[in-house]
């Protein structure tokens, strides 16, 4: 490269960087901004987490060769993490999969077969086995990295087409508790606020989220908020491992996992002692909940939080926690100008996910610190568009789009009438969740699955169990997916798909904020987009199955070209027909609008002119939520009108503290707990083949603290099994005053067998959201040898 | 040979000994800084490989805070890297025996 180009390309860089903080650089754009860096640039979102950042492509003859983040757009600012710099690598991998795969049996080779031959024997086996075996005999498991289009098409054809609510997806195992949460705290799903309040926020407390890590570039801005006010911004940190988020706390706060319960109700105890709650906001919003159908006075609540004094809360939490930490935390979360709490799986993978979000909740609406600038309750959605696509686009067995549910009648027809088929075609139970669904395959009783964009053989707790049911020949099994996984392993049929920015589509972030990606590059050839997939199959599948309804449910998709048109349509019509009046109103973020946008729009946006504006920041607030102004009642500022409280009011429940489904005992005496590292992406299938990333972490190791470690006679580095009721795992140890004592930590990234660490978690769920407890169970370690040559895995 | 623009973010009370410390590392150009505790850095190495490898270093750095991309260019590497590559090259990056030392 020239090194007049060089220099050019670094004062480029520079000027973009010192942009986004508002600096002046000590030499001018004048030179550089007429250059072209690139061909075209691109705007699209990041593919991996939910945080939603909005990042541009750069463009040369057809290969992505630069990337930069939006600096005008609402959620990162600009910036970009790591993860998010690299993932375009994914795009021209050799690993990628681009023909069609088949075999008949799941132990002979797979054989590259035609497009059209794949998706008859797709078309034919579901036909084969709904005829045999019946509606609920198949099932579609996708995922909350699907664009929008994707679910709400996938869902379309199995429920009105299939005649299946064996529709699900993997946030079932991240956010089905906080869905839970806000369903029965709020009314409705989805936070009230989002991420305007950082800048305005006086408190945060962070609680079951390593934020640093698993949402660098959101925990910048929370960073960012308290380096500016070091002395008036306080921030709370509540993990039971020190991680690289208590690094900028006031405030850690180190618990025996399982025990923040008792620690969230004290909290509400000192609260009311010390007469620190809103109680005009109480008066106001507020019904006290026992049970679904028991309502109680205030006076009830504050005598059953009684029970939680600091002192009660601290024996049972153990770890560093004193009486005089928790009403410190209780007191600056109440009395500050506006206190933002933010979680995510240390809350939601839980026994009592949906109790824990509910206390988290309680605190909010206890001390009136929600509808306020800066004050907020945040669960962090994991993956990019868990929200958009699942838990709005109705890709959950009990809920249809527009966030309706499936048990009433009147909202299926609703929807049947949206899609112009017949009253009745959609089936009025709830089908399987996920823990069910897969149970379901180990008994045979599913014979026909469609896994699209994730890997359940790896990402499901206690896999072991369940990759046996995946591995049945009598269960046929479609992967939908861009590179080779382990559950393209147990696959029958594997189609290839088209990558991000290689489609055309909308994923739904955090904070409510649907936002567009528009095709930037073509995919590898014979990879094709999922939305294109799922047209051409239903086409066959009602051929075989002679109905008619089945081709209803694609006929406003004929004919449209993949890349654009097609999604677009989908989109459309999800958004116009099935969010129309909905809570989650997105009728005026078209692909017009959106395309237009730095960012994207918080629903509600009914109309064009308001998505345009950014939409909906704050929910439920007259003057700020188009629908509390249409659907208010009486007079007062805020109108709940979310359709799970008939009574239009904030419900704060009585929940006890209740342990995990399996504590440490004699026999298995440390708590195992799991979760996410920077460099890497869920089941690494991508991070895993980006070199970079996969040099910064090539394999899992666990993290045990010193004291434990040398009870243990472990050093840095030594092979340690971890042990559960369950499985094993042999892994390095990484000795560091990061778990607390009596826990280890392990990453679940890694796929190699022996590190796979969800071969060892308990696969107990929430009775309620059904998610499972990844967070926690019981284990034993023992050290096996010294350091050992190790080889990262990717299958 | 990527380049990438990054702002780096600092305890403002520690500016002096990591603008000294940024100057030294030879792949970084520190093109400015304020009194919040942001420096505007760019970091041109030969691959993406060491660019991930300085960012590392950099976070693990204890006056640093975070270090946040703002801009990669890597027209030059993806004119090579991976194009011959095939599974071959990946499958020797990816099965290199990692010595772990205590």
């Amino acid at each position: 490269m020239a090194q007049t180009r060089r220099e050019f390309l670094k004062k480029t860089a520079a000027l973009s960087a010192a942009s986004y903080v508002g600096m002046n650089l000590p030499y001018e754009r004048i030179g550089v901004a007429e250059a072209a860096d690139v061909q075209s640039w691109h705007r699209g979102s990041c593919r991996l987490c939910g945080a939603g950042c909005r990042v541009e492509m750069g463009v040369n003859n057809g290969k992505a060769v630069a990337l930069r983040g939006v600096p005008d757009s609402r959620t990162n600012f600009g910036y970009v993490c790591m993860k998010g710099m690299l993932f375009y690598k994914c795009m021209d991998h050799p690993d990628r999969l681009t023909k069609p795969l088949y075999r008949e049996k799941k132990t002979d080779k797979f054989k590259e077969i035609s497009w059209d031959k794949a998706l008859d024997i797709a078309a034919s086996k579901f036909a084969g086995t709904v005829k045999k075996d019946g509606s609920n005999a198949v099932g579609y498991y996708g995922s909350g990295q699907a664009l929008t289009e994707e679910t709400y098409i996938f869902q379309k054809v199995f429920r009105g087409g299939l005649q299946t609510n064996n529709v699900e997806g993997n946030p079932r195992l991240c956010m089905a508790s906080a869905v839970g949460g806000y369903l029965t705290s709020f009314g409705a799903d989805e936070p009230i606020g989002g991420y305007a309040d950082i800048e305005k926020a006086h408190c945060f407390f962070l609680i079951g989220s390593n934020l640093a890590e698993a949402h660098p570039v959101i925990f910048r801005r929370l960073m960012r908020r308290k380096l500016d006010n070091k002395k008036t911004v306080k921030f709370i940190n509540a993990d039971p491992r020190f991680s690289q988020t208590s690094r900028i706390a006031d405030l850690h706060l180190q618990f025996d996992p399982g025990t923040d319960l008792a620690l969230l109700n004290a909290m509400a105890q000192v609260i009311i002692e010390e007469d620190l709650h809103d109680k005009a906001f109480l008066n106001d919003y507020v019904t006290f909940k026992q049970g679904k159908k028991v309502s109680v006075e205030f006076e009830a609540y504050k005598k059953f939080v009684a029970d939680y004094t600091p002192e009660k809360a601290a024996r049972i939490c153990k770890g560093n926690i004193t009486p005089e930490m928790i009403r410190t935390t209780a007191r600056w979360f109440a009395t500050s100008k506006g206190t933002m709490s933010l979680w995510t799986m240390g809350i939601n993978q839980r026994k009592r996910g949906v109790w824990a979000n509910n206390l988290i909740h309680n605190l909010h609406i206890l001390t009136g610190q929600l509808m306020k600038p800066g004050a907020d309750s945040l669960s962090m959605t994991g993956q990019p568009n868990a929200c958009g696509g699942v838990r709005e686009g109705g890709g959950l067995c009990h809920i249809l789009p527009g966030h309706r549910l499936v048990k009433k009648e009147k909202l299926r027809n609703q929807v049947e009438d949206a899609w112009g088929i017949p009253h009745g075609r959609i089936p009025p139970k709830p089908g399987l969740h996920t823990m069910a669904m897969f149970s379901a395959v180990n008994k045979g009783k599913i014979k026909a699955l469609w896994v699209n964009c994730t890997s359940p053989v790896q990402s499901l707790p206690n896999t072991n169990l369940y990759t046996k049911g995946m591995q049945r020949e009598d269960v046929f099994i479609v992967c939908t997916d861009i590179f080779p996984t382990l559950t393209t392993e147990v696959a029958n049929l594997v189609l290839p798909t088209a990558f991000h920015f290689e489609k055309t589509g909308v994923y739904g972030c955090t904070e409510r904020r649907s936002q567009i990606t528009v095709k930037a590059v073509d995919a590898p050839k014979g990879a094709m987009p999922e939305v294109w997939i799922v047209r051409e199959w239903a086409k066959k599948l009602a051929t075989k199955m002679n109905d008619p309804v089945i081709s209803q449910c694609i006929a406003p998709f004929e004919g449209l070209e993949p890349d654009y048109a097609l999604p677009k349509a989908i989109w459309d019509e999800y958004t116009q027909k099935l969010t129309k009046g909905r809570d989650n109103d997105l009728r005026g973020a078209t692909y017009k609008v959106l395309e237009q946008m730095a960012d994207g729009v918080q629903w509600p946006a009914a109309t064009e002119a308001f998505a345009l504006t950014g939409g909906t920041v704050k929910k439920f607030v007259r003057g700020m939520d188009p629908m509390a102004d249409s659907e208010a009642k009486d007079d007062k500022p805020y109108q709940f009108y979310g359709h799970a409280h008939p009574d239009r009011k904030l419900w704060i429940w009585l929940r006890e503290q209740a342990s995990p489904e399996e504590v440490p005992d004699a026999d298995y005496p440390f708590y195992l707990s799991t979760g996410r590292i920077v460099d890497h992406w869920h089941t690494t299938s991508m991070t895993g083949r980006i070199p970079e990333l996969l040099r910064a972490n090539p394999y899992a190791y666990v993290e045990i603290n010193p004291k434990d470690a040398k009870k243990h006679g472990i050093r840095p580095n030594d092979m340690v099994e971890v042990t559960s009721r369950r499985g094993t795992n042999t892994l390095p140890a990484k000795v560091y005053e990061g778990p607390i004592e009596g826990m280890v930590f392990v990453y679940w990234h890694d796929m190699h067998p022996d590190r796979m660490i969800n071969k060892v978690t308990k696969d107990a769920f929430d009775p309620g959201s059904k998610e499972p407890e990844f967070k926690i169970c019981a284990c034993k370690i023992n050290r096996v040898s010294g350091p050992k040559a190790l080889k990262p895995y990717i299958v | 040979m990527p380049i990438g623009g990054f702002i780096i973010n600092i305890d403002p009370e520690n500016s002096i000994e990591a603008l000294k410390y940024l100057s030294d590392i030879s792949c970084l150009e520190v093109h400015g800084s304020d009194d919040h505790g942001n420096i505007v850095a760019v970091i041109d190495t030969e691959t993406s490989k060491e660019m991930q490898k300085v960012v590392d270093d950099l976070n693990k750095l204890e006056f640093v805070l975070t270090v946040g991309l703002t801009y990669i260019n890597v027209e030059d590497e993806g004119e090579g890297v991976l194009d011959t590559a095939g599974h071959d090259l990946f499958q020797a990056i990816r099965d290199t025996e990692t010595e772990i030392t205590a």
